[in-house]
């Protein structure tokens, strides 16, 4: 599904990505780890087309075709989902108008009519139950006023909506309590299907818990310098970020 | 269909600034008593108009240019502006035919049908339009059907002529000559404007509207608009302004009056856009007005909406002085600035009356190098018992040259008054537009979505014609400001 | 010498007392001798000083206080403070940790908690005791952290989620007036999750208590603290609450401030956002009635980038009470992208009560989203009526419609006995 070569990239002129490679099939679920400053957010921004980055090497190839050459909304529109870390507040524009303009969109990009009315409600009262959601927040401005944990179920939310072929959860653990987590990778879990896959980018350990990878990866320096099973995220967590320091002799 | 039409609009620029080359009958330059009298002579008025006039004149005499808001404009120059400005047309029309084709087209590019039958964009539901451009009025439609319902509706000029009692009685008793700088100039040399009276009783079957147009160069446009609701009557009324794009700046300064009896009820609704100048703030329009209305008696009410994309330099403040008790204030706004625009408008609540309620929603862009300044008064006086007052003023920044300002003046002389403030600035940036283009929407729709959402409380109190002008306006208000 | 001419103000007693009680004083002495100069240095607060304009400390402390007041209680008579479902209850009287009372016996992986004395050999102790309360901002905390001889330590290990809540029981029990200075530190290390409540009750209690209460707490980068302050002192209850938070990057706290009764309470809550991506939620509820005087004073500091803060505090006044909301938000030079809302509501139930209520934004980034909103009014009376038209009495109306304008903070306390215990509280003074 997804490939990534030799990926470079680099904001301001500084490499913060230094070859990444990466293959993600259909059904499975990547978790990344890595210490704070090793490249984990730039990755999951270059996935989804900001600008500041540069890549200077390398590709990505999604589903037989070349990501790094769409804009963002096309990457979108191919089936490309950010749960943002830090989700942006777009004030006056309801959940609902943002998702029904969204959706829409997407369709229309592959040549399907707008979504009935009705359809859309039905779709959009079965998947506010998946993340807990109160109804009331999807009638007010997207992430406005939202708390923290609120915001982060709701990127969950949208990805319900929105039915992406690639879910890339950029540190979506952070800031969420132990119930709110859980929630949340409940939602991630019910959505996971043969014909879909995730990337589950975080610091800390505590979200593999509840959302089991098939296979961890760990970023340092701009690199995956160690690639295991789930386990690894335990001896990560015991061991701490300096026992991949030593053992990469950075 | 409000996106489609952003698409649509998004890429254009002032599109309301051709000049109709149509022969017009000017004053000479400059102000003095002579030509107020010139002016009034023109107009056949009777002898007390012309001494209302020449009062007003030699009170705006004394007076100094205001300096208090937040603009900074070259001081206009008042014996350099034509005060009278007729487009030649001959005698009385009896039919269509007879309208200068050049006129016609004019409307034609306004999207203003002169034929009764015709409708604005398709939208169903009917309006009455008084044209007025530069200083008078051109035509009035739809008249004879409201005249069956008693509703008086036609220019100011002819209302001197046919309603003097009705003028007598209420020009000048909600914003009287005295009241300002441009009030008292207004009042001694406006030329025409709009009259609309609404007997007891009566809902009146559609919306009125008055399109104002600055046609002729160095000309200031000076209109006074008069409307009154007697008691248990309802009317609607649309206001809309163009102007062509000149290097020089115009000065329009209007006084509008309204009314509001015993459970009556007028919603004015303004959308504005006069000229506002090129992108380096060269041109445009001044545009000083002050717009007042009275909820005279109990259970009335008066609903001002206004967007203001246009003009270099605006100054406006609609206001409403409650008086009745149980009566009802409302000011919508959303005020846009672009490039080197100034506004610095809001209003004025004066509640008087026992249980008055009032309602101040205002949401300010400002992009470019353009300054947007809220000015607001809510005031209630002593023996205002339970008066309440909600005001949101929200500022909305695209950039980082441009800047906003909140000014609410709160003073609450009745210790049962209930007021209640909110104010927010944010701003758009990339990030926003970022989180909508990795949802799958483009740039264009993403700032229509963002601008039109913000805007949404003010834009759901238009006419729905008004609604979707108003919508497009903003969009190629905006265009180019971000991303 | 001059001073020995002066009459006994407090301040010389409260010098005395310092000079007396020097050799039991835990922790470092020399910042004990700093924090009384700075004490004598400022005084006692008077109206003329801003930030005590609307009370009048002076006539508080006429008379003569004991500094230490040893109460003996039953596990009886204080069981009723016990209120939370499944909570570590830690008991301090008079700010002494009374261990008998407490459930001091185990605790889940990852949480320490101990009594404030024994823990300043500690490195935690050490390396955060009063590096967050100021000495020389307030008089109160100079005065703390130079008298402070009771109080608790509560430590929270990296990574550490402790799901049961931790109950801090503060008990004024006095027969003649007493004055505590208790001082609790709490430090939550990374990525560790905890849910606090710190209670202020009377509990056979005759006399006047002074309690000059500050507690800091430290959060550190991606932390959750949820903490929830409750006060319920009689009417001999005086009571300053200092609480100072100090916020690292990603993390997470809600303190909800609910004042339920005694007869003068004064918090300070200030909260530093020292990080980026920091959310603060302030709730804050005041039902006061007859002479009470309650004045809550918030300071929320963004001092780094892209942080949310979001402060809410109503108020009912009743009665001759006074009430005082002082809120305000200081944003940095360097906080740009800050979002910070600040809403303040009250009640005025009579026309001898007073509120006074000032929201203060002192803004230095250009790039922020803030607001603040503020209303004082009386109960609707369109909305009473509508209700008496279905048949409710008035009493009963504005009964309800207090519940409602009261429920809009009870509902953001997430512990679900916390919550039915205050609303249980609010029915029944409102009956």
């Amino acid at each position: 599904m997804l490939s990534i070569k030799n990926l470079h990239a680099s904001i301001g002129g500084k490499e913060i990505l230094k070859g990444i490679n990466l293959e993600v099939k259909a059904g499975e679920v990547h978790a990344i780890m890595g210490p704070n400053g090793s490249g984990k957010s730039t990755l999951s921004a270059v996935l989804a087309g900001r600008e500041e980055y540069e890549v200077t090497e390398g590709e990505v190839i999604f589903n037989g075709k070349n990501l790094l050459e769409m804009p963002p909304e096309d990457r979108a529109r191919e089936g490309i989902f950010l749960a943002f870390q830090y989700p942006v507040e777009i004030p006056g524009v309801s959940n609902v108008n943002f998702l029904k303009t969204a959706l829409n969109e997407i369709r229309a990009y592959k040549g399907l009519e707008p979504m009935e009315a009705k359809d859309f409600l039905a779709r959009l009262k079965e998947k506010q139950k998946l993340v807990e959601l109160d109804g009331k927040l999807a009638n007010r401005s997207v992430n406005e006023g939202f708390s923290g944990g609120e915001k982060k179920r709701n990127e969950i939310f949208q990805m319900a909506m929105l039915e992406p072929k690639l879910a890339i959860l950029d540190e979506t653990d952070s800031g969420l309590d132990i119930d709110a987590l859980r929630i949340v990778a409940n939602g991630v879990n019910k959505l996971k299907s043969p014909d879909n896959a995730s990337i589950v980018i975080t610091h800390y350990q505590r979200l593999l818990d509840y959302i089991i990878p098939d296979v961890v990866h760990i970023l340092y320096n701009g690199r995956i310098v160690k690639t295991g099973p789930k386990e690894l995220a335990l001896e990560l967590e015991e061991k701490g970020y300096d026992f991949i320091k030593e053992e990469v002799g950075a | 269909m409000a996106n489609e039409l952003l698409a649509e609009q998004i890429s254009k620029e002032y599109e309301y600034g051709f000049v109709t080359d149509i022969e017009s009958e000017n004053a000479p330059k400059g102000l003095n008593e002579d030509i107020i009298r010139f002016i009034s002579k023109k107009k056949n008025e009777p002898q007390w108009m012309l001494d209302y006039r020449l009062k007003a004149y030699r009170y705006w005499l004394t007076l100094e240019e205001p300096h208090w808001a937040h603009v900074t404009y070259p001081k206009p120059d008042f014996q350099n502006i034509i005060y009278y400005s007729v487009p030649k047309q001959k005698k009385q029309l009896n039919s269509l035919d007879e309208v200068d084709p050049e006129l016609l087209k004019t409307y034609e590019k306004l999207g203003i049908s002169m034929e009764e039958q015709k409708r604005l964009s398709g939208v169903e539901s009917r309006i009455a339009v008084d044209f007025v451009m530069d200083s008078v009025s051109v035509k009035t439609t739809f008249k004879e059907t409201l005249a069956e319902k008693g509703i008086i509706f036609c220019s100011f000029g002819e209302a001197v002529q046919e309603h003097p009692e009705l003028i007598k009685k209420y020009m000048g008793s909600v914003v009287p000559y005295a009241d300002n700088f441009y009030a008292a100039l207004n009042s001694a040399v406006f030329t025409d404007g709009s009259f609309c009276y609404i007997p007891k009783g009566v809902r009146c079957p559609m919306e009125l509207s008055t399109y104002f147009r600055i046609n002729s160069a160095g000309t200031g446009q000076f209109e006074r608009t008069l409307i009154v609701a007697d008691e248990d009557s309802y009317v609607s009324y649309l206001e809309g302004c163009t102007a062509p794009m000149r290097d020089e700046n115009q000065l329009h300064a209007a006084v509008v009056e309204i009314v509001a009896h015993k459970n009556g009820e007028v919603k004015y609704s303004t959308v504005q856009n006069w000229y506002p100048g090129d992108k380096n703030g060269k041109g445009g329009i001044f545009n000083f007005v002050t717009k007042r209305g009275i909820c005279l008696e109990d259970n009335s009410k008066i609903s001002w909406t206004q967007v203001e994309t246009g003009s270099a330099v605006t100054w406006k403040y609609p206001s409403v002085i409650l008086k009745g008790d149980n009566s009802v204030g409302e000011f919508y706004s959303v005020a846009v600035t672009n490039n080197y625009q100034q506004a610095d408008t809001g209003t004025k609540m004066m509640h008087l009356g026992k249980n008055t309620r009032s309602t101040i929603i205002s949401k300010g862009i400002s992009a470019g190098f353009s300054n947007n300044s809220y000015r607001g008064l809510v005031r209630i006086s002593k023996g205002a018992t339970n008066a309440r007052n909600f005001s949101q003023c929200d500022s909305l920044l695209m950039g980082d040259k441009c800047g906003a300002h909140t000014y609410p003046y709160i003073e609450i002389k009745d210790k049962s008054g209930i007021v209640e403030h909110e104010a927010t600035t944010s701003k758009i940036g990339e990030d926003q537009l970022f989180y909508c283009k990795s949802r799958g929407i483009d740039n264009e729709k993403a700032i229509g979505l963002i601008v039109n959402g913000y805007c949404k409380e003010v834009l759901n109190k238009l006419p729905m014609e008004f609604a979707v002008e108003a919508q497009k306006l903003l969009a190629v208000s905006l265009e180019g400001s971000v991303g | 010498m001059e001073t020995a001419i002066k009459k006994n103000t407090i301040t010389d007693k409260l010098l005395a007392e310092f000079e007396a009680s020097k050799p039991a004083l835990f922790g470092d002495l020399s910042l004990r001798e700093e924090a009384m100069r700075s004490f004598l240095k400022q005084g006692i607060p008077n109206r003329k000083s801003e930030e005590y304009k609307y009370v009048n400390i002076d006539a508080m402390l006429k008379g003569e206080f004991s500094f230490f007041t040893y109460r003996p209680l039953m596990v009886k008579q204080i069981s009723n403070t016990r209120f939370l479902k499944g909570a570590i209850n830690i008991v301090l009287v008079n700010g002494r940790c009374e261990e008998k009372l407490s459930d001091m016996t185990s605790f889940p992986k990852g949480l320490e908690i101990g009594y404030i004395a024994d823990a300043s050999f500690n490195e935690v102790f050490q390396k955060h005791f009063s590096k967050y309360a100021d000495i020389n901002t307030d008089a109160f905390i100079a005065l703390n952290t130079a008298l402070a001889n009771g109080g608790a330590f509560i430590h929270v290990a990296k990574g550490a989620v402790i799901e049961s809540p931790i109950h801090l029981i503060n008990i004024s029990s006095a027969e003649e007036s007493t004055f505590v200075n208790s001082r609790n530190l709490i430090v939550v290390e990374e990525n560790a999750q905890v849910k606090l409540i710190e209670s202020f009750e009377s509990v056979d209690c005759t006399a006047k208590t002074f309690t000059n209460s500050i507690t800091e707490m430290v959060v550190e980068a991606g932390a959750i603290v949820d903490y929830t302050k409750i006060e319920n002192e009689n009417e001999q209850g005086y009571l300053i609450n200092t609480t100072q938070v100090y916020q690292k990057e990603k993390s997470v706290v809600t303190a909800n401030t609910i004042t339920l009764s005694g007869s003068f309470v004064r918090n300070n809550l200030n909260v530093a956002l020292d990080g980026e991506h920091i959310e603060t939620h302030l709730n804050g509820l005041y039902l006061t009635n007859e002479n009470q005087v309650v004045d809550n004073h918030t300071l929320v500091d963004h001092r780094k980038p892209n942080c949310n803060s979001n402060e809410l505090y109503k108020g009912i006044i009743e009665d001759k009470s006074s009430a005082t909301f002082n809120g305000k938000i200081f944003v940095r030079i360097d906080a740009q992208k800050t979002n910070a809302f600040q809403s303040n509501k009250n009640i005025l139930l009579s026309d001898e009560g007073t509120i006074n209520t000032k929201p203060q934004l002192e803004i230095y980034a250009d790039d922020v989203k803030c607001s603040h909103g503020t209303s004082t009014g009386k109960l609707d009376a369109d909305k009473i009526f509508y209700l008496r038209a279905r048949g409710l009495s008035e009493i009963s109306a504005k009964k309800l419609l207090m519940h409602a304008f009261a429920s809009e903070v009870v509902d953001a306390i997430k512990i679900e006995s916390l919550r039915e215990y205050i609303e249980e509280k609010i029915s029944k003074r409102f009956e």
